[in-house]
């Protein structure tokens, strides 16, 4: 393990209450509002001074230096990445001396704004052409691409609807222990496979929420970390690999659902790090979609392939199960923070600060996303 | 499925081809390259095999088989009124088409055999559609 970096502090806003503000029609603030938000709280909790910061990476939904004047930061090293991606670059940034401490700060206004992820106006057409090409034929919403996926998958592999409904309510189990999840009352396999169907063969509770807010880290080098820290997480591994060959007609989602992606990061991330999957104790999920958990316990090795649907009825990804997943409820039921709060949720269940939905003893956490087929992993781990 | 109105297409520098051809002769005509003779969709300016920049349009064969399928109970886009079916194509040549079929499926047709039938819309557009092919 290379342990060259920890994250020292986390922050977010206060999406629960935003969300009450924003149903009753205000608007608490911008994308800034909240990545400041954030920012003031991963600094307290850090224990630092702004000062101290030598190196900020903004999330994409705001623009670089507009962040970082409103947040009042000249620094040696500076870029605007994704949630995983900032991890990543912050690590490499320590690693060769372009910055020690990092500051990652995001910040999305998206449900007040009124951002669109289907339709027309698809976010991330500029992007990710899967996004928006199809619209003569009416495919523009993500959520569609995920179910065009999981029918494939559920065609090959035998997995039930009723099988993908442990994702959602799982989660939701987390949720219902998680102070800050929007989304806290408990659902049955029942209520999922009652609710109503938005693209099928997904339903309401396969989506995740929209909703404001904003998330902040502080990442430090290792020598750093352990004088300003009591307990540093470590960042023990990375991994990324991108399948981009035919995206647009969607043909990796489709054939081999990531799993090549997938495999060729656990290989980078279990590999480096002598772990291996019997090792993580909670399993983090990118998880815009349900259907990225069954692909990924099945990509990572966590389970057969085509095993997922038996894993998660049988040996349990909820709360006392065998691999507790995305144990704040993810952004199906605690917030959409495009990623963001997932590495809060590993840093917290590495601190041991998750309360009724702690899993106790928990020493490595891993954290997987694999938007769009880039496939990135960052096992996080404590002393 | 709808004929009214087609939602925005992306036309960018290579697209336009496709979609005159469509309405010119009624027929699917992707980007095949001069040099190796890969199919190359949705059209670029580069052979995804050999890189070459040469190619020609040519006719598909319109046969092909279903990858996925969805139906829509939500509207996203005022063309399309739910519910719908969106259906993911492998054409004999090799690329995937996201598309429609012209009646909803009654039941799962993952695998079943298919083929291209160009639908004219209201608005001129000729959008390429797909029908199962009777057993
Ligand atoms: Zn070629």
């Amino acid at each position: 393990m290379k342990r060259t970096a920890a994250v020292i502090g986390v922050g977010h806003s206060d999406w629960v209450g935003d969300w009450h503000r924003v149903r009753a029609g205000e608007r608490p603030g911008d994308s800034y509002h909240y990545g400041a938000t954030a920012f003031r709280a991963a600094i307290k909790d850090a224990g630092i001074k702004r000062e101290d910061i030598d190196g900020l990476i903004v999330g994409p939904t705001t623009a670089y230096e507009r962040m970082a004047e409103v947040l009042h930061m000249d620094v040696r090293w500076g870029d605007q990445a994704d949630a995983v991606l900032s991890v990543l670059q912050a690590v490499q940034a320590i690693e060769t001396g372009a910055a020690d401490v990092v500051a990652l700060v995001y910040g999305n206004d998206q449900r007040s704004a009124g951002i669109q992820y289907g339709g027309p106006q698809a976010m991330g057409g500029d992007l990710f052409l899967s996004y928006v090409y199809h619209a003569p034929w009416g495919m523009t919403s993500q959520g569609a691409l995920y179910a065009m996926t999981f029918r494939a998958y559920a065609d090959r592999y035998g997995i039930s609807e009723r099988d993908l409904g442990h994702v959602a309510v799982a989660q939701r189990q987390g949720a219902a222990r998680n102070p800050n999840a929007i989304q806290r009352k408990e659902i049955t396999l029942d209520d999922y496979m009652a609710a109503r169907y938005i693209t099928e063969p997904l339903r309401l509770f396969d989506y995740c929420l929209i909703n404001d807010g904003g998330v902040a880290l502080i990442i430090a080098e290792a020598g750093i970390a352990r004088k300003l820290s009591d307990n540093p997480v470590w960042i023990e591994s990375t991994g990324r690999f991108d399948l981009n060959r035919n995206a647009t007609s969607l043909e990796p989602r489709l054939t081999d659902f990531y799993r090549p992606a997938q495999q060729a990061v656990a290989e980078q991330v279990f590999g480096t790090s002598g772990l291996d999957p019997s090792d993580i104790d909670v399993f983090q999920v990118y998880d815009s979609f349900s259907v990225h958990i069954p692909l990924a316990l099945e990509g990572y090795g966590y389970c057969g392939v085509g095993e997922a649907g038996k894993f998660m009825s049988e040996q349990g990804i909820g709360l006392g199960g065998k691999l507790p997943t995305n144990t704040s409820g993810g952004h199906l039921s605690e917030t959409y923070m495009q990623g963001w709060a997932h590495q809060i949720e590993c840093v917290r269940q590495l601190r041991g600060e998750c309360g009724e939905r702690q899993v106790e003893g928990t020493k490595r956490v891993h954290y997987s996303s694999d938007v769009a087929g880039k496939a990135v992993s960052i096992i996080y781990g404590r002393d | 499925m709808q004929t009214t109105k087609t939602p925005p297409r992306i036309l960018g520098l290579y697209d336009v081809p496709m979609w005159t051809f469509l309405e010119q002769d009624r027929q699917l005509r992707l980007q095949c390259c001069t040099d190796c003779g890969t199919w190359r969709y949705p059209p670029g300016p580069a052979c995804p095999d050999c890189l070459s920049p040469d190619s020609d349009w040519k006719p598909v064969s319109g046969q092909g088989e279903v990858v996925s399928w969805v139906m829509f109970h939500k509207e996203y886009l005022p063309e399309y009124p739910a519910p719908y079916n969106v259906v993911a194509v492998r054409l004999d040549e090799g690329p995937i088409l996201i598309s429609n079929l012209i009646e909803d499926p009654a039941e799962n047709v993952i695998g079943k055999r298919v083929k291209l039938v160009p639908v004219e819309m209201d608005d001129g557009v000729v959008l390429p559609r797909f029908e199962l092919e009777s057993a």
